[in-house]
């Protein structure tokens, strides 16, 4: 007895310890991401006390995107840097995919960057009051005299001023052009509809033959699209509850699995292994895939990977109209424990004021949401970058006339992108009707709301 | 003399103590701290960023009735776990007896065997085994030269499994070096009074390889379904890293990542956690119990 009783507890302290192993194990393995975190804190001098001299300040920045992108962003802190020798900039960045898990493990343990971007997501940080208030340095680190009312207001939540945003864009239909005319299909214009698109996505893809696809399928990004369209939205902020009923989202599954049926859509299968907005994989560079939805500010990076030409379109209409705006693509939202917010301020305001730093980040993330520096860009706009110019204005001017709301990611926006990502996997795949699969998003969608919206 | 031996013992623990230190000290810190730390949070509802609400039982009553993501990514993780451990076992023993022929060099084969085990948790080699599986990679075809059109395994949710177990498979090496040790303490006297008996090759290996290295296989059998259950890397990296395409790639300890992390819910975690330390808990207690069945220990004392 004795033995046994000995040996099941080493049985279970073994099963502890070598779990516990284990774990470490793993979280070294992710831990690589984070590794230098928490290392750029200090203060860098130890002339704090000097009195007239500026002192040595250290600045942790990060932000997400490719090789490219990341080039450009250090080129603009060096630039900073010269401009402001007392300030010294560590960059880190990330493909998408980890940097909000990376992010957020940074900020539950006390070492985010002073500095970092955030997309539509930034409700769900605002919320948590992890962001810095920067009403106090408007006027004075950070004039805003020259930004776009619209833009400040957006980054105004809960009356208070917590994201700059650093460039705006649009969402709108990237059409590889040269598709079309190898299919001998004539260029669809703006104020076309949804019948519209799924009759040229079938048309490209029965001309040009097998492995050719007229569009991807964006049933997960058009959401709000798709809901405003029709007079509904997928967040009402002002009430803080969902925009939307069950039966306002079904339609917009049914068409995709409509569109896909009647052939035309990229297979599931290629979705997952080349997604659409990866400008290395895209099946719109290699010429795979004719049209999909895409935010203008990519444009450039995907008409610098094709020798196809690009173009974009308005999103197909529905009844109220594109549902469209030109919006924050990204921007810049400061610690809250920040030790450094006069500085963080700082450099906000040189990213969306200074023209040479323009000069540098041109359109990577957006349109400059200054007036004075679109026109430093308009004066040295490259062919695409004047089709994104052409686009963004044809979308201000429609919605001059048909006026939509900014909208703003839910709470639990990363879950809820999941969820939908499976939905309609699940519809792809053959694994589930689209009344089933639609009535399990909306139960799961309405308790992720509610889990996060506290 | 017992006046002079008992302070000498005292002393003797003293110094034992204070070597065992440095790993009592990682216990106490690194492990036993955040593990009643999680414990507490799996009964809270805690975002990260506020803190932690109490909430009870909330957490495993939600976990047990109403998540199926949770019952999916245990389902998936059972079936990793009972593919990968048995083949990797197999296959670990296999390679493990043809190196025991005596063959030349061996050092460098055991160490090239065993070279994916220290690579085989890596990103890197998750990347290489995603474009290795992909539709038009390596596999796909060679598969083509026979005629055979493989689907695309890192994309359909029905197939994405077998690349993330054929990678655990391939890191065979720890299991193989050990089952090489164990194979290498059988006497030789036992082989050849079995072969004056007229036992061939099979018999040898039922009767006498595979008893004499119970110890080795229970040893092997433990730490392999430990890892298996833990796996992470591999179903990050291949599949999507939010547990896709279908969450077929909706390993536990990935859910388990993703609700903490990236969802904001790291009491619920916590809970996960915690329900997982019970199953590999009791799987082990599984195998320690059985194994006064089929453990042969050789020192006549069978079955401790």
């Amino acid at each position: 007895m004795k033995k046994k009783m000995l040996m099941l507890g080493l049985a279970a302290l073994t099963a502890v310890s070598l779990t516990a192993c284990g774990n470490s194990g793993g979280n070294s393995a992710n831990g690589g991401n984070g590794a230098n975190s928490g290392t750029g804190n200090a203060p860098a001098a130890t002339n704090a006390n000097n009195g007239g001299e500026q002192q040595q300040v250290e600045l942790r920045m990060m932000w997400w995107g490719d090789q490219s992108r990341a080039d450009l962003t250090n080129k603009a802190i060096d630039l900073f840097e010269q401009k402001n020798p007392n300030i010294k900039i560590t960059g880190e960045f990330g493909p998408s995919d980890g940097y909000f898990d990376k992010l957020n493990t940074q900020l539950a343990s006390g070492t985010a960057p002073d500095i970092f971007f955030l997309g539509g997501n930034v409700v769900d940080y605002a919320n948590k009051g992890v962001l810095l208030d920067l009403g106090p340095y408007v006027g004075k680190e950070l004039k805003l005299d020259d930004m776009d009312p619209s833009m400040k207001e957006y980054g105004t939540l809960d009356g208070k001023l917590v994201h700059i945003s650093a460039g705006a864009n649009a969402r709108g239909i990237v059409v590889n052009k040269t598709m079309f005319d190898k299919a001998g299909i004539p260029v669809p214009q703006d104020g076309w509809n949804w019948d519209d698109y799924a009759r040229i996505s079938k048309e490209i893809s029965d001309k040009l033959g097998k492995g050719y696809y007229g569009t991807y399928n964006f049933t997960t990004d058009g959401h709000d699209i798709y809901l405003k369209q029709n007079g509904k939205q997928l967040y009402d902020m002002a009430n803080g509850k969902l925009g939307f009923e069950e039966a306002d989202i079904l339609p917009w599954f049914q068409y995709w699995d409509k569109t896909a049926k009647a052939g035309g859509v990229v297979t599931p299968e290629l979705q997952v292994s080349n997604p659409p907005a990866d400008a290395s994989k895209s099946l719109i560079v290699t010429g795979k895939a004719a049209m999909t939805l895409l935010p203008s500010n990519l444009l450039g990076s995907f008409q610098s990977a094709t020798q196809d030409e690009l173009i974009m379109l308005q999103v197909p209409r529905g009844s109220k109209g594109t549902g469209v705006v030109f919006e924050s693509s990204q921007g810049l939202s400061g610690y809250a424990k920040t030790k450094y917010p006069n500085e963080v301020a700082k450099l906000m305001d040189f990213w969306i004021n200074d023209p040479d730093a323009a000069q540098i980040l041109g359109n990577n993330r957006g349109v400059p949401v200054t007036s004075a520096n679109r026109e430093v860009l308009e004066a040295s706009a490259s062919p695409t970058d004047k089709i994104v110019y052409d686009f963004t204005s044809r979308v201000s001017e429609a919605t001059t006339k048909e006026p939509f709301a900014v909208s703003y990611n839910p709470p639990g926006n990363a879950e809820f992108i999941k969820l939908s990502d499976n939905t309609v996997q699940q519809i792809g795949f053959g694994k589930e009707s689209v009344d089933k699969a639609a009535a399990d998003f909306y139960a799961g969608t309405v308790k992720i709301f509610e889990s996060n919206n506290q | 003399m017992r006046t002079v031996r008992k302070p000498l013992a005292r002393t003797h623990n003293r110094t034992a103590y204070l070597f065992l230190l440095p790993w009592l000290v990682g216990f106490f810190c690194l492990t036993l701290g955040p593990m009643i730390g999680s414990l507490y949070l799996s009964f809270t509802k805690y975002n990260l960023l506020d803190s932690p609400r109490w909430t009870g039982w909330t957490n495993y009553k939600e976990i047990f009735s109403n998540d199926p993501t949770f019952s999916n990514s245990l389902v998936l993780t059972f079936k990793y776990v009972l593919l990968s451990v048995p083949l990797r076992l197999v296959f670990a023993l296999l390679v493990a007896m043809a190196l025991n022929k005596g063959i030349r060099a061996l050092g460098i084969y055991r160490t090239v065997y065993y070279v994916p085990s220290l690579l085989g948790g890596s990103v890197a080699i998750s990347i290489v085994w995603r474009q290795i599986f992909d539709s038009e990679g390596v596999v796909n075809t060679f598969l083509g030269w026979f005629g055979i059109s493989g689907p695309s395994w890192i994309a359909h949710p029905d197939y994405l499994i077998y690349p993330i177990v054929a990678l655990s498979v391939w890191q065979f090496g720890s299991a193989m070096v050990i089952f090489l040790a164990g194979l290498k303490q059988i006497p030789a006297d036992l082989y050849e009074a079995s072969q004056v008996d007229g036992a061939g090759k099979a018999r040898q290996f039922f009767s006498i390889s595979l008893p004499m290295l119970t110890p080795v296989l229970f040893f092997n059998l433990i730490m392999s379904i430990i890892n298996s259950f833990q796996a992470f890397t591999p179903a990050y990296v291949i599949g999507d890293g939010r547990g896709g395409p279908l969450d077929a790639s909706m390993f536990y300890t990935l859910y388990l990542y993703l609700k903490g992390f990236a969802y904001f819910d790291m009491g619920y975690a916590s809970a996960l956690a915690w329900i997982m330390l019970l199953i590999i808990a009791a799987f082990t207690g599984i195998v320690f119990a059985t194994s006064r069945y089929w453990v042969f220990y050789g020192d006549g004392k069978e079955g401790r």
